[in-house]
């Protein structure tokens, strides 16, 4: 997909779905609704909520149908609209024939949206519209009035973004202004980047388009008085994009020929979160289970304990598929965040006159809905550096003997339980002598010698640097690389660096696509317990306590043919030093950033269920959460990226750290 | 605030020990009480945590109350209790000496704190009772968990 993609590429598919799921609620509504309303066939003093409620639907639909270009269920929900509307004013009384055109009607505005939904031929809309319009009585008053096309006297140099907001209401209806009216007039005058419609405090609908335009005051008058409001999107605004209504994943579209309505739920994200504790607590029973069992086993006898283990090993591999399923509810499309990234290209390419293509590959690829929320930030400033920093000048890529348009892919994929997401532009590439002269300017520590990528990246992402003017809007925003690399961090992920001078430049994350449970490495140090998640070690390695070199106030020991710095967890956390001649060490980060955090030993593997420690007065740096190993007691779950950023940025706060602590 | 919030009157209150003197929140605001055993230690918090423990599931932080009035530590044993208080969102636990009583306070029993009353402990309390020849601090929740989250952040940087 590209950057020319049009608005059906990229939000289209994911508003559709959101479309039936709305349409679904709203004809629960009025099933209900309608039911309730027999009561009132024949009588005067009609049932007023019912009939209001009943009419909000209507409306409802009326308006997201127009939306969705679904012209059949927009006809119809506006005829049923309308009925609603005399026997709302009183000119007429429900009778049977009405209460039946209202059933029928529903009923065919059902399968309308169904069969958009999964194919197959339209019922025939127009006799059943004009049943109900007979019985409305009243002239219709939806004129077709075509209004003049906003034609620009003045001409602006570059499209802005506005935001147009349309209330329908029926004196608008009365003069010919509909929101398919009002999605044409917008569309001749410019391109519609995004609509959405919302319902309004009072219960009416309105709908927000964002509109990429050439506008000029008079049009933009005329558009007022016709119930458009128009107001200019500011430019360091991101492009608004349909909020999905959806909070959970949804996986595909119901196959067609499946028929009958949408089969999705909403399901608020704490319902989930609370399964998943539920889910926890099982595992930690299970845990229980099998310490329990080793201790008796020598008094079961053999058969019976074969029973047992087996049921114990049926056990453990239907709680996985539970927590699986679980996990799977709670993912959702990286699409996400990434279909609001050709807009933020768009308007920044522009902006620095260069030209630039947007690849997105792998929307598809699912991640949990939390981790979602935190990478847009990261991933947002990422593409924005590739456009400011990576792509090159027209004049400048045409010198080098590249094509004028510059290209940045942005692509997600899983492999096992992890997600990668890449950030890759063709661009000038990271000049490493430039980041090195830069950070020595800076004041910050180099490592002499050619800095290799895990270097440069740890350069980059130091706070205090920037390679540009502050002036230049994309890194002026923000505090730059390091926000991304704590963002990273937080959420136990890595984030890596590939860039060669003149070719390109492609960063790369890694995050477990959820984190609520994990394997972990269980270690001692004097006699605490601590867990360390599997993903982030590299490699666990057993050393000589002898092999530890002192330099200066930190100790490091050979290690793949370089020097690897060591913090003793004992140290770190003021804990009684080992006695044992000889150490763990788990090795974390990678290149210039790889350290190694030594425990006394590593006493297992085992998967942990992650609680949060929320408290401010328990939140220390280096530890993400605490585990329950089976005992009830609480086990720190260690993160090793934040002990490793912390020796490698302050390793005197390190010592100074463990200071503090108490006796 | 809490004092001035009695519906009926009189309110319910937990009492217990720190160091010899008698202290008394209003029973509403300790969710339970259990015998202290596993906290676990968390390094680099500060020096009146003891640690976490869980309770119900949620990680719980233990302040000790001895520590926290600027007592020395004493040795858990079979009368020491944590209370685990609930403050808004929060859950605490709280380490006493001992725990035992249910009492209701009317508040013409309750007067203001002295000025005169000093000490760490001082800082938390809201009110003092008198329950025949016995006094008791009232002590204000919030008060201690703002203070020690100020103390929490003067720590850390």
């Amino acid at each position: 997909m590209t950057q020319e993609g049009s608005r059906d590429d990229l939000a289209f598919p994911d508003f559709l779905d959101d479309y039936f799921a709305e349409c679904d609620e709203h004809f629960t509504g009025v099933r209900r609704l309608l039911l309730a309303l027999e009561g009132s066939v024949g009588r005067a003093d009609i049932d007023r909520p019912v009939l209001d409620e009943l009419f909000r639907h209507f409306h409802s639909l009326k308006g997201i149908s127009g939306m969705v270009e679904l012209r059949q269920a927009e006809d119809l929900a506006h005829r049923l609209e309308d009925y609603l509307r005399v026997l709302r004013q009183g000119e007429t009384i429900l009778t049977s024939e009405g209460m039946d055109a209202l059933f029928a009607g529903a009923l065919m505005l059902e399968q309308v949206v169904a069969v958009r939904r999964t194919g197959g031929a339209f019922p025939a809309v127009g006799p059943m519209a004009a049943r109900i319009e007979q019985l409305v009585h009243a002239p219709a008053a939806a004129k077709e009035a075509r209004p003049a096309p906003g034609d620009s006297q003045v001409v602006r140099p570059a499209r802005a973004r506005w935001r147009c907001t349309f209330v329908p209401s029926p004196a608008l209806v009365a003069r010919g202004i509909r929101v398919d009216t009002v999605r044409t007039r917008l569309s001749e005058a410019g391109e519609i980047l995004d609509a959405v419609p919302r319902v309004t405090a009072d219960g009416s609908i309105a709908f927000d388009f964002v509109l990429a335009a050439v506008l000029d005051e008079a049009t933009a008058a005329a558009w007022r008085a016709d119930g458009i409001e128009v107001e200019a999107i500011a430019e360091d605004e991101p492009a608004p994009i349909a909020a999905p209504a959806i909070d959970t994943g949804e996986p595909e579209a119901a196959a067609p020929g499946t028929g009958g309505p949408s089969h999705f739920v909403r399901v608020d994200l704490a319902r989930l979160d609370d399964l998943m504790r539920n889910i926890g607590d099982l595992v930690i029973s299970r845990a229980r289970l099998t310490d329990t069992l080793t201790r008796v086993e020598s008094h079961i006898p053999a058969a019976d304990l074969r029973a047992i283990q087996e049921n114990a090993i049926a056990i453990d591999r239907q709680l996985r598929t539970l927590r699986e399923g679980i996990m799977r509810v709670r993912l959702v499309p990286v699409g996400e965040i990434f279909r609001r990234m050709p807009f933020v290209v768009r308007d920044l390419a522009r902006e620095t006159r260069k030209r630039v293509r947007m690849e997105l590959q792998g929307q598809s690829t699912e991640i949990d809905k939390f981790l979602i929320e935190r990478m847009m930030d990261p991933v947002l400033h990422l593409v924005r550096n590739a456009v400011s920093h990576g792509i090159e000048t027209v004049e400048e890529r045409v010198a080098a003997g590249k094509r004028p348009e510059g290209t940045i892919v942005l692509s997600a994929a899983t492999a096992g339980d992890i997600v990668r997401i890449d950030i890759a532009d063709d661009g000038r590439g990271i000049d490493p002598e430039a980041i090195v002269a830069r950070a020595r300017a800076v004041g910050l520590p180099v490592p002499s010698g050619a800095a290799d990528s895990a270097t440069l990246l740890s350069l980059l992402c130091a706070p205090g640097f920037s390679t540009r003017d502050e002036s230049d809007r994309a890194s002026g925003r923000g505090v730059g690389m390091s926000v991304v690399q704590s963002a990273v961090d937080e959420l136990s992920g890595t984030l890596r660096l590939e860039t060669e001078k003149g070719t390109g430049t492609r960063f790369v994350i890694e995050l477990p696509v959820t984190l609520a449970i994990t394997d972990a490495l269980i270690a001692r140090v004097g006699a605490e317990t601590f867990a360390v998640p599997q993903g982030a070690v590299r490699e666990v390695i057993e050393v000589p306590v002898a092999t530890l070199l002192q330099v200066e106030r930190n100790e490091m020991m050979p290690y793949r043919g370089a020097a690897l710095p060591v913090v003793r967890l004992s140290r770190l956390f003021g804990l009684p030093e080992t006695t044992r001649d000889r150490l763990h060490l788990f090795v974390v980060g990678s290149g210039g950033g790889a350290v190694g955090i030594a425990v006394d030993r590593i006493i297992g593997q085992r998967e942990i269920v992650v609680r949060a420690i929320a408290d401010a007065l328990v939140r220390v740096d280096g530890i993400s959460g605490a585990t329950d190993l089976g005992d009830g007691h609480v086990v720190l779950i260690l993160d090793p990226a934040v002990l490793a950023r912390q020796m490698r940025e302050r390793p005197d706060r390190i010592i100074a750290g463990a200071r503090g602590a108490h006796a | 605030m809490s004092l001035a919030s009695t519906a009926q009157g009189v309110d319910s209150y937990i009492l217990f020990s720190v160091a010899g003197t008698t202290y008394a929140l209003p029973s509403r605001e300790v969710r339970h009480m259990e015998m202290i055993e596993g906290i676990t230690r968390v390094p680099n918090a500060p020096s009146f945590i003891d640690g976490v423990v869980f309770s119900r599931g949620q990680v719980v932080p233990v302040v000790n109350l001895r520590a926290r009035f600027g007592f020395e530590r004493a040795p858990f044993d079979l009368r020491s209790r944590l209370l685990v208080v609930q403050s808004g969102a929060r859950q605490i636990g709280l380490v006493a000496d001992t725990a035992r009583e249910f009492v209701n306070i009317s508040p013409d029993a309750i007067q203001p704190p002295n000025d005169a009353l000093t000490g760490m402990s001082g800082r938390y309390v809201e009110g003092i009772a008198s329950m025949g020849d016995r006094l008791v601090l009232i002590l204000g929740l919030d008060r201690i968990l703002n203070f020690a989250e100020a103390q929490t952040i003067g720590l850390v940087d």
